[in-house]
Formats: structure tokens, sequence, C-alpha cells
């Protein structure tokens, strides 16, 4: 068991979440006093029940279930945005998160500003950047624009920067969330062939994703969870095809 | 430490944001940076004004005796009230990116310091062009300075993250620190007080800041070096507290905001 510790990238143990939902949040003080009563009107929602996973390195992973079966609550856990109730999660390896693109845009900067910027963000530091400056620019393909305000692009120049941005980070694990829909056609397969590319060169990936075109194309694994729990894990074509045939 | 690695890892952010604070406070205005000198200016114009006529007893340097003091108090207040927003005012990114978040209110406390040391070039053209003059006691700013952001780190980290839970704190925040106005021998000399309210503002650990920046540069005398060692453990161990106060709090963020 010991020697099989050093491969895996993410480690999901006994992991549960919860969410409180409020039906009347009392914020402040005065509202916490005269409305004490009202605040016990909280539901518990419980999103992830007992989930354990192992991913090994240079896994390529898909989550795929129904809407509000726990996947982005999961990916979100992984990325440390949220924390777990119950469990643990732990990570090797530096980690990026394509989870909400071009987060901390900055619309008034250039894009080569919001590049430093949103790269700050991913813990890159200053030399780091400018080694990658001409790469992203390259695979942003925005060279003409790259030194207008971002507010100034449409919504897919914005997209397509801040993916090449987040794809060039160099981490050694990427969560990907409900984006291979970036961009036209063409950046599209531009995004794939990176995939494919970080795959080859070992990197970790899961994604979270409706299209099971992209599933069967670039994932050796697919976890199929369901209600908050792990309904069924292995190859991806046997999880797909039992996913599709259950919800179809 | 784990928090001294992350922080360094994550250098080029901090940087980025006390780069983007300095320059984004006065962006889009007409006069720009020159408001970080006008508004301390204008300010000291006021209180010279009003303050020179009720304490001062026509004491001419008097509106200097309030500026070394008046400046570095303009970094307290806005510090603290910049950092009970600041997770705030960042949730957007909070909620969709992973970075050590402790980068928030440090990047507020070190920009409001680089923007204090800026106007300290105001003491200075004081002191200066007043006859009050210089002193080799100077060199004790950036001792005295330390003290300050040691103690601006540790309110920052509280104010920050409890304000996230806690939205009344904000205001709270703003009138405490309109009272603390008055508890810190700004625009008086503690002298005048009566004594039960002399210990009152005795405990007040900016007293001792505020007699330390005009023991250097107005009285040009030695500052209470133990008063400040003092002040200067009470500051580290407010921002260990601090820090693990953040610690804890900083795990519900995405979800509260």
């Amino acid at each position: 068991m010991k020697e099989n510790e050093d491969n895996i990238a993410i480690k999901v143990d006994h992991v549960y979440k919860s969410f409180n939902i409020y039906y009347d949040r009392a914020n402040t003080l005065k509202e916490r006093a005269l409305f004490w009563m009202r605040n016990k009107r909280k539901e518990k929602r419980e999103v992830l029940k007992d989930i354990n996973l192992d991913i090994k390195k240079g896994e390529t992973v898909a989550l795929i279930g129904v809407n509000g079966s726990g996947k982005s609550t999961l990916l979100k856990l992984m990325t440390q945005i949220i924390f777990p109730n119950k469990g643990t999660i732990e990570t090797k390896g530096k980690l990026t998160s394509l989870l909400e693109l071009g987060a901390g845009f900055h619309p008034d900067f250039s894009g080569r500003e919001n590049i430093y910027f949103n790269s700050s963000i991913f813990g890159l530091t200053r030399k780091e950047i400018d080694e990658r400056l001409d790469k992203i620019i390259e695979f942003s393909e925005l060279q003409d624009f790259i030194d207008n305000p971002v507010r100034t692009y449409s919504s897919g120049m914005y997209m397509r920067l801040a993916f090449s941005v987040a794809i060039n980070v160099d981490a050694d694990i990427l969560l990907i969330d409900e984006i291979l829909s970036v961009g036209d056609q063409h950046f599209q397969e531009k995004c794939f062939n990176k995939m494919r590319e970080l795959k080859k060169e070992g990197k970790t990936m899961v994604f979270v994703t409706h299209s099971m075109d992209s599933v069967k194309n670039l994932c050796d694994r697919a976890v199929w969870l369901s209600n908050g729990v792990v309904r069924m894990d292995g190859n991806t074509d046997e999880v797909v095809d039992e996913y599709l045939k259950e919800t179809m | 430490m784990n928090i001294f690695k992350k922080i360094y890892n994550y250098r080029e952010l901090l940087k980025t944001n006390v780069k983007k604070e300095i320059r984004g406070r006065y962006k889009n205005s007409f006069l720009g940076i020159l408001w970080s000198f006008l508004n301390p200016l204008l300010q000291l114009l006021v209180y010279s004004v009003i303050f020179g006529a009720l304490l001062a007893g026509g004491d001419e340097t008097y509106p200097i005796y309030i500026c070394v003091a008046l400046i570095p108090w303009t970094y307290f207040t806005t510090a603290i009230s910049q950092a009970a927003f600041t997770v705030i005012g960042n949730s957007d990114i909070i909620k969709k990116v992973y970075f050590p978040r402790e980068i928030l209110p440090i990047s507020v406390v070190t920009s409001g310091a680089v923007n204090f040391v800026i106007s300290t070039i105001i003491i200075l053209a004081f002191v200066i062009f007043s006859g009050v003059g210089l002193s080799w006691y100077i060199v004790l700013y950036p001792f005295i300075l330390l003290i300050q952001y040691i103690l601006l780190l540790g309110i920052g980290f509280i104010v920050s993250s409890v304000t996230v839970y806690f939205r009344d704190l904000e205001h709270i925040i703003g009138v405490v620190l309109m009272a603390a106005f008055y508890a810190t021998p700004i625009v008086y000399n503690i002298q005048q007080l009566p004594h039960a309210l002399q210990v009152l503002v005795n405990l007040n650990p900016m007293t001792h800041l505020i007699n330390g920046y005009r023991d250097i540069f107005y009285y040009h005398q030695m500052p209470n070096m133990k008063m400040l060692l003092i002040l200067l453990g009470i500051s580290i161990v407010l921002t260990i507290v601090g820090y693990f106060i953040f610690k804890k709090l900083q795990k519900g963020f995405a979800e509260e905001l």
C-alpha cells in the first residue's frame, strides 16, 4: 500500500460536504438579535456523502452525472475554494483550476497586464510569467488586441485569453469544469490538442462535463456521481454507456 | 512555518495587489496621486485652525505638532477600514480561484505602508521649512513603522475575516476609529488631560506610536524604547493570534460571501 501512495495525485478520503440553506438570512447583529427565531429556519443539504477517490498521477478522469449530483462541488473541494465538513482531500503538486475562466480579470487593464495579473493569482512569479508571455499570447491568437483593454474584447476573445493563461501555468494537476466549449470550432480543436499534449506529458486532469463525446475522447477513467455518492467508477466506455442507458 | 513559504510563492500576486491598490485608489480622479498629499494637507489645515485656536495657545509650531501625528494616524485608520472591506470586496475571485487568502489583508497593510512612507515627505517638508529641523533620531523611523506595520497586520487579519461573518463590524470600526482619534494624543498634549483620562489614553497602543513619531520628528529626543519594545511584543502576539483566527475563518469565505 505504501509504495502506491507516491503515485497518487489527488486523494479524497471519506469526504462529506453539506451546505446550509437559509430561508431568511440574518446578516447583521440587529437582525440576529431581533429575528433569532427565524435563523433556525435553515436546512442542511448534503451534497457529497462519504466520497472516496484516489486519482493517480497522469490519469485523466471525468466526473459525470446529472445536474446537482455534486460534481462541481467535488471539484471546488479539490481546488480548496471550499472545505469538506468531514474527511480530507490531499493533492500533490502544483494545481490549477479552470473553473471560472477569467476570474480576476480587470476590464480596464490591457490583455497583457491581465496576463500578468491572472498568472500571479495562479502563483507564478514575474520571471515565470515573462517566460510564458509569448506562448500565452500566441496560443490565444490575440496578438493584435493584446494591448487593448479587456473590456473591449468579445466574450469569445475573453475566454480565449483566460484559457491560454490557465493552460500555460504548467501545473501538475488541472481541474477543468465545463469549459470545453471555449471559442469557435477552430479554437476548441486547439484546446483539445493542447489537452492531449498535456496528457502525454503526464499531467493529471480532472474534468467535469456533460459532453460525453469529449469524455470518451480524452479520459481513461470516468466517475459517475449520483446524489452525492459514487455510483460507478472505472473504464470510461463502460461507465459512460451505463450512464447513458440510465439517463436517456 | 508554512505561511511564509506560501506568501513567498505568491509574492508576485502580493506585488501586483499592492500596486493595484496604490494605483487604483486615485484612478480616474483629475489630480491623481496628488490627492495622497492634498488629503492630509487639507485635513491638517482644518485641524490646525480649529484645534490651534482651542488648544494651542499661540504656539506657532502647533501645525507641525499635529502633522507628525496625523499622518501616521491616517495610515492607521485607512489600513483598518480597508482591511475590513478587503475580503468582501474581493468576493468575486475568492469564490472562483484558490490563492492564499492571507495575501488580501497583507497587501492592504503593505500598500498603506508604502503610501505612508510617501506621505512622510510632508512631515519632512514641514519640519525642515518651519525651522523645527531634523535630528539623528530619525533613524528610528523604520523601527517605529515596523511596529505599526505588525500591529496593523494583526488587526487586519482579525477585522478582514470577522467582517465576512459579521457585517456590522465594518460600521462599528468606523465609530471606534472616530472615538480612537480623540483617545490618541494627536491634536492635544496628553498632559492637558485629567489623570483618569491619561491612564485611559495610555492604554491605547497608537498613543505610544504617535509619541514615538513625535519624539523623533518634533521633540528631537529619544523615544520611550521600553514602551515601544513592549508594544512590539504585543503586536507580534496579536498578529499570531489574528493569523490563527483568519486561518480558521477563511475556510468558510467562499460559502459565506
